[in-house]
């Protein structure tokens, strides 16, 4: 997947977006950071193929993200966002067959393959034992497995996840960046996510991306993008990046930085 | 699960014979369920042949309003997101009222093309209520209000016409918002209409479940929001204009069927569409019965039982399922 040079604006004063290039490699996980409002939702979305960007052109196998249709696009990626609204009384089952909508013929009943990709999404994301539950009283880290599965039931072979931890406490968080890895370890899913933690970006990424202010700022392995003065620049906090044999780089963030405006 | 909702069928539809019935035999000419079917049988029997052109017609007229109606309150309230959606409440019963008997008063030969007459005028209505209230993307509560002042117009719209006097007496019929008067014409009509629409809704089901998640999520799962929601718009819109253009603007059935069906069935509209058609054709009948029978020989309209019946009703029903209407 490729995005050249996507300038987008919302309201047509503020740009979001200024010129955006990248490539997203198959069959690795490249993660977004960068600071509130640096436009890496918005480029997830745009990339997601819900907005047209203004300048520029994303393309996905050699062709603009445009002019797939909505079912041939939801069989080549999917997302999973931040946030979902659930209906009140649906079932983990229920809700992860809607993934394969794409698939899904006018009239037809769904089919044993639908049987089959359903069932893999629920033992993959472990919920094989829950999938008569309703949704809505799952904990927080089974809910957003749930909406993982619904995503992998479309098999696509590539999966967006818009801070896909956020919500979390942190052994769920690490429980879904494992999940994660192992989608793209065992399966060789292309992935792209929004993340806010850095060490978790560190941790589970072959690529990163930092952005700022709607621009593409640095890219590169993790070891690479991620230093002391980066972070300064990108956030205006001091922090301290360091080697362990067993952690790998790591950061501590320490406190703010003067600023001088 | 499965078997609530097969009970919950299963009543719903021996409720609906029973009122049904009912409906047949008593009113302003009482006669025994024997009798009537002898005479329907035989013939020749004089109250039969009375009830066979009167009430008959103004049974089946009432059952397909009530469906058609709660049809179109359930689509409305997947495609606006919104659980207040109502053809009655955001104007697109009065604006198909209002063109529709504007459209008659001027030109009282074209009165076959009512029906067509108050699609577009609920198509209007619809139209003005999305895009007045849009304001990049649909906001529940600006859908509302924007959809209540739509509809204060069109009925004030209406009301001053009629109160001049424009109106000409081949419009009484739909003004009266009752089910009397009612004949085989009617019935054969709104047959067709509804048929057209409940087959219309059933290929959409789908459309709707999805459309229940974020429109974003949709999207994903390759819908084409958009065009959802207008296809879905349009036969809401189509169901509750043909059927105003039948028997007057019914408010209420739209907005409880739906509701009391996802709180018995719950929110898969591939069950929650059939059950909507079996109790709305339910909960009309009945209200139009006990306008009927209550103080007979007079009546009372059937809109002004189901207000009476369904407003507490929703009150209680509001109470008692927090869970569904936060947030």
């Amino acid at each position: 997947m490729k995005v050249k040079e996507v300038t987008f604006s919302y309201n047509q004063t503020v740009e979001q977006l200024k010129a955006v290039s990248l490539a997203v490699e198959e069959g690795k996980i490249t993660t977004i950071i960068g600071p509130n409002g640096c436009g890496k939702s918005t480029l997830l979305e745009l990339m997601s193929g819900h907005y047209t960007p203004k300048k520029g052109q994303i393309l996905l196998d050699g062709k603009a993200i445009q002019q797939y249709s909505p079912k041939e696009l939801a069989k080549r990626l999917a997302v999973v966002h931040q946030k979902n609204d659930v209906p009140f009384d649906i079932n983990v089952e229920r809700l992860v067959a809607y993934g394969r909508m794409p698939y899904k013929r006018f009239l037809h009943s769904p089919s044993e393959e639908d049987e089959k990709w359903i069932d893999w999404a629920l033992s993959i994301t472990n919920l094989q034992t829950k999938r008569k539950k309703k949704v809505e009283e799952l904990s927080g880290g089974e809910r957003q497995r749930v909406w993982i599965a619904m995503a992998l039931a479309q098999k696509t072979p590539i999966l967006f996840l818009d801070e896909p931890t956020t919500y979390l406490d942190l052994y769920y968080q690490f429980e879904l960046l494992e999940l994660i890895k192992k989608l793209n370890r065992e399966y060789n899913m292309t992935i792209v996510m929004v993340l806010h933690d850095m060490n978790q970006a560190v941790r589970y990424s072959d690529w990163m991306i930092v952005m700022k202010n709607g621009q593409v700022i640095a890219r590169g392995v993790p070891e690479d993008v991620i230093t002391g003065e980066r972070i300064e620049e990108i956030y205006g906090v001091k922090a301290i990046v360091d080697y362990r044999e067993d952690s790998g780089v790591y950061v501590v963030p320490i406190g703010p930085c003067q600023r001088d405006e | 699960m499965k078997k609530k909702v097969w009970l919950s069928f299963t009543i719903v539809v021996v409720l609906l014979m029973a009122v049904v019935l009912f409906s047949m035999v008593s009113g302003s000419i009482n006669i025994s369920a024997v009798e009537l079917f002898k005479g329907l049988l035989f013939g020749g029997h004089e109250e039969v042949e009375v009830i066979k052109n009167m009430r008959f017609p103004r049974i089946i007229v009432s059952l397909l309003a009530g469906a058609n109606l709660a049809v179109s309150g359930l689509l409305l309230q997947a495609v606006m997101r919104n659980p207040l959606a109502e053809a009655g409440i955001i104007g697109i019963s009065s604006g198909a009222n209002f063109v529709a008997l504007t459209m008659i008063s001027f030109f009282p030969t074209l009165f076959f093309w009512m029906p067509l007459f108050a699609f577009f005028g609920g198509m209007l209505a619809c139209f003005l209520v999305y895009s007045l209230s849009w304001k990049s993307g649909l906001q529940p509560l600006r859908l509302i209000l924007v959809g209540v002042a739509v509809n204060a117009i069109f009925t004030a719209l209406y009301e001053s016409f009629d109160y001049r006097g424009y109106t000409t007496t081949s419009s009484v019929k739909a003004t009266a918002s009752a089910l009397s008067q009612q004949t085989w014409d009617d019935v054969q009509i709104l047959t067709i209409y509804g048929l057209i629409g409940f087959i219309l809704s059933f290929c959409v089901y789908s459309w709707c479940n999805v459309l229940a998640l974020q429109d974003k999520t949709a999207r994903n799962l390759g819908i084409h929001v958009t065009r959802a929601r207008v296809v879905i718009s349009l036969i809401a819109v189509y169901l509750a204009s043909v059927t105003t253009a039948t028997v007057g603007v019914i408010a209420f059935v739209g907005l409880l069927i739906p509701h009391i069906g996802r709180l018995i069935v719950g929110s898969d509209y591939k069950i929650l569409l059939p059950f909507s058609i079996l109790s709305g054709a339910l909960l009309m009948v009945t209200a139009d019965t006990i306008g009927r029978v209550l103080l007979a020989p007079t009546e009372l309209p059937a809109s002004i039982i189901m207000a009476l019946i369904g407003g507490p009703f929703l009150i209680l029903l509001i109470r008692r399922s927090d869970r569904i209407y936060e947030g």
